[in-house]
């Protein structure tokens, strides 16, 4: 294994492809150590790693906060929402109080899509993003990548469709990065009033056909859609919506047998996804989540023991 | 249904030619010289001296249903397009209730299929009860044959409802019209704010309430690379956005109504504020008038409307401040294009079929219609362009007579439309 030598990981845009290649190794040795009887490393042992979510997210609090702890760090939970903190400045006064404890690691969860970079002047620690605004999502794009690359063996020059409210998400944004680092040819498929124009110079085809982009995807990755995005006119009604970017049982038969549904989670069945094609997505979609762990894993060991020599894990 | 067209003077957009043309069912099967039929026909008609043209199109119609059926309803309505030489027409969902879904708007065309003059397009409302703040399901109003949405009767009050509305509107592919209209800027004005709005003291609306909102909303395609088509365009200023929109290539396209080239505001001080002349947008100055005819003959503005907006006697009786806005147009567009544009030398007769038929189909996107060619819809106009006749109150089809043209002697007379391959209109 190659020396690691990035502080943060803050976006899919700032890792190569090696280093993404070095997250994926790391992640399915830990994904074995999750399957022994005694679960934990001492890999962090002596570090503090300070969970800091600005925004609600108990699925990915949890699973962050069970990786340090596998890898034997001190875990801190720190969870406030962003209209007890006003301003940034506050989020920015709260680092710096909490830097006075010296943390290893700085897990964050932000409403707002470009402050990560500021952040990183107020501490000594790592920082991890853990979703920050519509900016980027790295340990999902991660972990729908590494969950492809289990389950088909390769992860190089795939053809995955995003599906859903673009505009809004960082998942959408990590992704796009993500696969295009391994030569994927990215379609993003929606409302087109959910699809930034400018988006087709990040490389990514615009799709508003649902049915006709779905034939060629090797993977299909499903956003959640906020209710709040029909009453603020990006589309008309739930109905139509649906009517157009639901994965139907009979949207999925145009797709190829070996296609790859996944979704970032918690599902909306027959919103996102229909219900009926409940047993034969959501087995993958669980997959995604344990995977997530082993993701999660691999990046804190990576950001936590940079300074010293890489050692095997086991 | 088969019928033959003997010795017709063929006036396309792009050419005028003599032939004859044979329809069948619904559908032009032959245009040729000299067609001996395999079969018989049922119809003969000579048309020898008369011009044919393409059935006329009108994408900007009031026809007051659901809700004001004492104003005009489907088969009047029909009845007054069919006389006018028009086979399609397209009605503004600016009715009780609005045509904001698809259940209505899919009433009104199984309505116009049943009445079988003419075909009715309902043109759905852009947002909910056209209040501009929600948007109406385009993809479901497409689903059942709308071609066009409009708020007509306002301009969307809100520049990021237009935003999403263009947007989607291109996913879904339907043409977004809008109604050029600052509604705060024109403060409930009765006419065009001008030197005689002035001396009668009348509230006025100044020309920029409709130019500020086409530019606006040209600035707006432009930067979304959307089409949009904008209705009724009435002053000089607006005129010069739309050319100078038309030269950077944006998808732009405008209709303008008879009344725009016809009359000026001293025609509202000359009929003492009779309210048959009041409409919306308000008529304009003598330069506008100039602009506009300017702007028809170089392609500035691609097509005319009718704008047609029956009013009851009673509402048209009222003072001139109070009477609502609008005039009638269905029967009379032809023949004042003609007289107006054609005979006086500023439009060449191909023109009426380019500006009347290919154009209003080319923008909404009707296929096979809009010209007379082999394969395309049997919608044909018979008129006479020698014959003259007097627009006359009690002769009106239209149930609303609300028309400031009374009186009139026009050039061209429509004889005989065809729809569908099924004669509509006989004037004999
Ligand atoms: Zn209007
Ligand atoms: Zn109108």
């Amino acid at each position: 294994m190659e020396q690691w030598t990035k502080k943060h990981i803050l976006g899919i845009k700032d890792l190569s492809r090696d280093e993404i290649e070095t997250v994926f190794n790391l992640a399915a040795s830990f994904k074995e150590i999750s399957q022994r009887e005694v679960k934990k490393v001492p890999a962090l042992r002596g570090k503090t790693v300070l969970n800091l979510f600005f925004e609600n997210s108990t699925r990915t609090r949890t699973s962050f906060e069970l990786a340090a702890k596998r890898l034997s760090g001190d875990v801190v939970n720190f969870s406030v929402s962003t209209s007890s903190l006003a301003k940034e400045e506050s989020i920015i006064d709260t680092i710096k109080n909490l830097e006075t404890y010296h943390p290893d690691i700085m897990i964050i969860r932000i409403e707002s899509s470009t402050s990560l970079h500021t952040l990183t002047k107020y501490t000594q620690a790592s920082i991890v993003n853990a979703g920050d605004g519509r900016n980027e999502h790295p340990t999902q794009a991660l972990l729908d990548m590494f969950t492809v690359k289990e389950v088909r063996g390769n992860v190089e020059n795939l053809n995955v469709l995003i599906v859903g409210d673009i505009m809004h998400s960082r998942v959408a944004r990590s992704n796009i990065f993500g696969f295009q680092r391994f030569g994927g040819k990215v379609t993003v498929c929606g409302p087109s009033t959910l699809i930034p124009y400018e988006f087709q110079n990040l490389g990514v085809k615009i799709s508003y056909d649902f049915d006709k982009a779905i034939e060629d995807a090797d993977v299909v990755i499903m956003l959640r859609i906020q209710k709040e995005r029909q009453t603020s006119c990006f589309f008309p009604t739930m109905r139509e919506y649906l009517d157009r970017f639901a994965l139907t049982p009979e949207r999925l038969r145009r797709a190829k047998k070996d296609v790859i549904i996944m979704h970032p989670g918690p599902i909306n069945w027959d919103i996102e996804i229909s219900s009926s094609l409940k047993e034969q997505v959501h087995p993958l979609i669980l997959k995604q989540a344990e995977n997530g762990l082993a993701v999660r894993m691999a990046v804190l060991y990576l950001v936590g023991t940079q300074k010293r020599e890489l050692v095997e894990v086991e | 249904m088969k019928i033959l067209i003997k010795n017709a003077t063929i006036v396309n957009a792009d050419n005028i030619f003599e032939a004859d043309i044979l329809t069948a069912n619904t559908r032009i099967v032959k245009v040729a010289k000299d067609i001996t039929p395999p079969e018989p026909v049922d119809e003969v008609i000579d048309a020898k001296g008369k011009h044919v043209f393409p059935g006329f199109i009108d994408l900007h119609t009031h026809l007051r249903t659901p809700g004001r059926e004492d104003e005009e309803d489907f088969l009047t309505g029909s009845q007054a397009a069919a006389a006018g030489g028009f086979t399609k027409i397209f009605c503004m969902p600016n009715t009780l209730p609005s045509i904001d879904n698809e259940g209505l708007a899919k009433w009104i065309f199984e309505e116009s299929q049943k009445i079988g003059i003419v075909d009715i397009y309902p043109v759905g409302a852009i947002t909910k009860n056209r209040e501009g703040k929600e948007l109406t399901e385009f993809g479901a109003l497409r689903r059942v044959g709308c071609l066009s949405v409009s708020d007509d009767g306002v301009s969307l009050p809100d520049s990021l409802i237009l935003r999403r509305a263009l947007e989607y509107a291109k996913m879904i592919d339907i043409l977004v019209v809008e109604h050029c209209e600052d509604l705060r800027l024109a403060n409930k004005g009765a006419m065009r704010e001008s030197f005689i709005s002035s001396k009668y003291g009348v509230s006025a609306i100044p020309d920029i309430a409709e130019s500020l909102i086409v530019a606006r909303n040209i600035e707006m395609a432009k930067y979304l690379n959307t089409r949009i088509h904008l209705a009724h365009i009435s002053t000089a200023k607006s005129v010069e956005f739309v050319k100078r929109a038309k030269n950077e290539g944006v998808k732009v396209t405008a209709e303008t109504c008879p009344h725009y080239f016809m009359l000026t505001v001293d025609d509202i001080e000359e009929n003492s504020f009779d309210a048959r002349f009041k409409v919306n947008p308000p008529l304009g100055e003598k330069k506008d008038v100039e602009k506009i005819r300017e702007a028809l003959r170089d392609g500035v503005i691609d097509c005319i409307a009718t704008d047609h907006a029956p009013h009851s006697h009673a509402e048209k009786e009222l003072p001139f401040e109070d009477a609502p806005f609008g005039l009638i147009g269905l029967e009379f567009a032809f023949s004042l294009t003609y007289t107006h544009l054609v005979k006086a030398g500023i439009l060449d007769l191909k023109e009426i079929a380019n500006k009347l038929s290919a154009n209003p189909a080319k923008i909404v996107g009707l296929s096979h219609c809009g010209v007379i060619q082999e394969g395309f819809i049997a919608d044909i106009v018979i008129a006479d362009l020698n014959r003259q006749w007097i627009i006359q109150e009690d002769k009106i089809r239209s149930k609303s007579k609300n028309t400031p043209f009374i009186g009139y002697q026009l050039y061209g007379v429509v004889e005989k439309t065809i729809h569908k391959g099924k004669i509509v209109f006989n004037e004999l």
